[in-house]
């Protein structure tokens, strides 16, 4: 288990490298920031002011130079449009993320693996049915619409829950139902398939033929061995939310790292694009280990 | 929650990245920033008719040889305590044209030198070369700081205005105090909240269910109350520039055509909101020398096909391919407005076609030098000027050497450089002298809208949009019914 997890670390920082290399060639092949920070109307001498101000004016090949020294000392350099270190601005807009996201996770996680294993052993049944349906539901409704109906329905007509924003536990509340409705209609779909397939398998008819009640027998007994190609979904799905949830940040007013995001990639704020992106790919290769335990846990074989 | 008494919550589109003085004049800065925290020389009167009134400046006077002399009023105090003077006013210009940062208001001032001489503590002489008729106007563009500030962009703003800024977190909200030692009249608003939220749905909602009490930008889909809702025109124009090089739209009767060939009317209270208004200048009609005698073009499609038929027989080639360019998200249903536009001209024989870009693409297109094009590129797109003055438009706009011209024309050249030199009513009539020869006789571009912006303002508020509520928003224009 540790050498995986060894190898699985090598590979993650072979991988950022790349990333870095990447994202920064990339990002300055798509123009010009002086164009985007400076007004329509300025001036050539602005535009080179602002360039040289910025470093932009240096080789392409000088200025990555000059970037991976800054990187070896944790300096991302200064955001363009916010005049701050790009880390700070990234880290502010992280520590909102990170807990929209692993708090969204766990309620999936639990919602899914509980109402699913449920709906595969009534197979067929009205619980079933419903579990099906909602899921569904779930999977393939825009983000976006049911965000916006959710505020009109929950803050403008019944006065219950704030708009939008983060001041208080009741601002979460909205932002964190609308992110759990998609994942949650995937995930429980694979949870009921997965439990359908173990529950047909021969151990679970020994364990019933020795008078093994309902509940140890889903989730005791073929839970465990349900849950490996659910814990891949899952691990899907975490990255995506670590990545950002770009269409809740922006109607509830969330100031999280998707947002931050694309908002940088318009703005040519390359120093908050780097960061963000390596931040972000850091969390993902983090989550991913974690995932990797879980399957070693989960499975004596991959751990040998 | 807004608040039953005094303070006010201000939802925005957009969050500022910085609260700096220097950067006023960018609309999402500004609409915190300006006449808030920092204040100006002067100040452009844009609900009624008075012109430029002064603010920091109780009075100034022209000296001759581009030399203006400005009297500071005595006794105002900025935020920290200190008083205002004119040694404040050269370093606030000092940090603008420095090269340590990047200031937008420097960009009014392209190509003037400008030197001050302090005379004592509340006279200062500007000199401007070349000499500048409309200096006091530009002196209502430039925010004034104390001499410590730093050359470089601050966090803090330390201004002379009614207001303090005594919270920001970054991504979430900006709070400002109303100032009890403020040198002027005291605003009734006693605390302003900005939020941010990007969806205009959310703002509106916002104020509906009382958590803002004005959304000064919403769009017409979310505009249906009609004792909140505001619309007012926003100072912005659109239009299609058309190049004069390119063939066939070198051709005037081509640039006719475009222009006969577009139903204006169409749009308005369809993709448009109602009380957008029909453009014949690239400025809207609140500006000096603005010319209530260009007439918006007819819209003719068997004209178009005529003038086409004409310039065709000429040997222009008329079916070379004309690409309209648009900016995504340029302003609400752009993508539409757009589709229409291509729909009419291919509607009376054009060969043109759309690509929608993102905004830095749109730059490459809208600004010199143009990309090379196997016909001609019409490029859609939103100028903004509610500054009172043709000269923040028309040289960009039409001249020669213009950025984003297409016009090569000596006469226009001629004529904005003599308007721009001049003053008082002359300047006025060869501003408007100009208008009508861009709009009638050479048919420079395709002027199409002056637009509407929609405000939402909760009803316990006495607050009117004008065409500055793009720019700023003074919190001493709100009172409380």
């Amino acid at each position: 288990m540790i050498k995986l997890i060894g190898q699985r670390a090598i590979a993650s920082v072979l991988s950022l490298l790349g990333l870095m290399v990447l994202v920064f060639f990339l990002s300055r092949l798509t123009g010009d920031p002086a164009v985007l920070f400076l007004p329509i109307d300025a001036s050539e001498a602005m535009k080179a002011q602002f360039r040289a101000l910025h470093g932009l004016d240096a080789p392409l090949i000088e200025q990555f130079g000059r970037y991976v020294l800054d990187l070896l000392q944790f300096d991302f350099g200064d955001s363009l449009r916010k005049a701050r270190p790009a880390i700070d601005v990234v880290m502010e807009a992280y520590a909102w993320t990170l807990p929209l996201a692993l708090i969204t996770l766990c309620l999936v996680v639990v919602a899914a693996v509980v109402l699913g294993s449920l709906a595969a052993f009534n197979v067929g049944g009205f619980f079933d049915r419903m579990v099906s349906i909602v899921s569904l539901i779930g999977a393939s409704a825009p983000d976006f619409w049911i965000a916006i109906v959710a505020i009109v329905l929950f803050s403008i007509n019944l006065g219950w829950l704030p708009t939008s924003g983060v001041g208080t536990p009741l601002h979460w509340v909205l932002p964190i139902a609308v992110l759990f409705i998609r994942p949650f209609g995937l995930i429980v779909q694979v949870v009921r398939g997965s439990m359908l397939s173990a529950l047909s398998a021969p151990y679970v008819k020994t364990a019933r033929a020795k008078g093994v009640k309902n509940l140890p027998i889903i989730f005791i007994h073929t839970l465990r061995n349900a849950m490996l190609p659910v814990i891949t979904v899952i691990g899907d799905q975490a990255a995506a939310m670590l990545n950002g949830a770009v269409i809740v940040e922006t109607i509830f007013g969330f100031p999280g790292i998707g947002k931050l995001m694309i908002d940088s990639i318009l703005q040519r704020d390359f120093n908050v694009v780097l960061a963000a992106i390596m931040v972000t790919a850091v969390a993902i290769f983090i989550m991913n280990m974690l995932i990797d335990v879980a399957y070693g846990l989960l499975d004596p074989r991959i751990r040998h | 929650m807004a608040q039953d008494n005094t303070a006010i919550t201000v939802v925005l589109s957009e969050e500022l990245d910085l609260v700096e003085p220097c950067m006023a004049t960018r609309s999402n800065i500004g609409r915190v920033i300006l006449q808030n925290i920092s204040e100006t020389l002067t100040e452009l009167d844009v609900r009624g008719d008075k012109g430029l009134m002064p603010r920091l400046a109780d009075s100034w006077e022209d000296k001759g040889d581009g030399t203006w002399q400005f009297k500071l009023h005595p006794g105002v105090t900025f935020s920290d305590g200190t008083t205002l003077d004119a040694a404040d006013v050269k370093h606030s210009f000092d940090r603008v044209f420095s090269d340590q940062l990047t200031c937008e208001s420097a960009r009014y001032f392209a190509d003037t030198a400008l030197s001050f001489n302090i005379v004592d503590d509340t006279t200062i002489d500007i000199t401007a070369v070349p000499a500048q008729p409309i200096l006091p106007l530009l002196m209502s563009l430039v925010t004034i700081v104390p001499s410590e500030t730093p050359m470089e962009f601050v966090r803090d703003p330390i201004g002379t205005g009614p207001y303090v800024m005594t919270e920001w977190t970054a991504g979430q909200q900006i709070v400002l105090d109303r100032r009890e030692d403020y040198w002027g009249a005291q605003p009734e608003v006693s605390k302003a909240t900005y939020l941010f939220r990007s969806e205009p749905a959310v703002r509106a909602g916002m104020v509906a269910a009382g958590e803002a009490d004005i959304a000064p930008q919403i769009t017409a889909e979310v505009a249906d109350n009609t004792a909140t809702d505001f619309s007012y025109l926003n100072s912005e124009t659109v239009y299609l520039r058309v190049d004069g090089q390119d063939a066939p739209t070198s051709d005037i009767r081509i640039r006719q055509a475009l222009n006969a060939a577009i139903d204006r009317e169409a749009f308005i209270g369809t993709v448009l909101p109602t009380g957008t208004e029909l453009a014949v200048a690239m400025v809207p009609p609140t500006t000096l020398g603005w010319n209530p005698d260009v007439a918006v073009p007819a819209y003719d499609p068997e004209l178009a096909k005529k003038l086409i038929a004409e310039a065709q027989a000429d040997g222009v080639d008329t079916s070379l391919p004309i690409e309209v360019v648009a900016r995504t998200e340029n302003f609400p249903n752009v993508t539409e407005v757009a589709e229409a536009l291509v729909q009419m001209f291919n509607e009376v024989g054009f060969t043109a076609t759309l690509r929608m870009v993102e905004v830095a693409e749109h730059e490459q297109y809208y600004s010199k030098p143009y990309p090379e094009s196997e016909g001609t590129r019409l490029v859609l797109a939103q100028h903004d000027n509610s500054r009172g003055d043709p000269a923040f438009s028309m040289f960009f706009k039409y001249d020669s050497e213009g950025t984003q011209s297409g016009v090569n024309d000596p006469k226009v050249d001629d004529l904005i450089a003599r308007a721009s030199a001049a003053t008082g009513d002359e300047r006025a009539a060869l501003w408007s002298e100009l208008f009508a020869y861009v709009h009638d006789e050479i048919v420079a571009d395709v002027l199409l809208f002056h637009m509407v912006g929609l405000s939402r303002v909760s009803e316990r508020l006495d607050f009117t949009p004008t065409i500055a509520t793009n720019q700023q928003l003074q919190l001493s224009e709100i009172g409380f019914k």
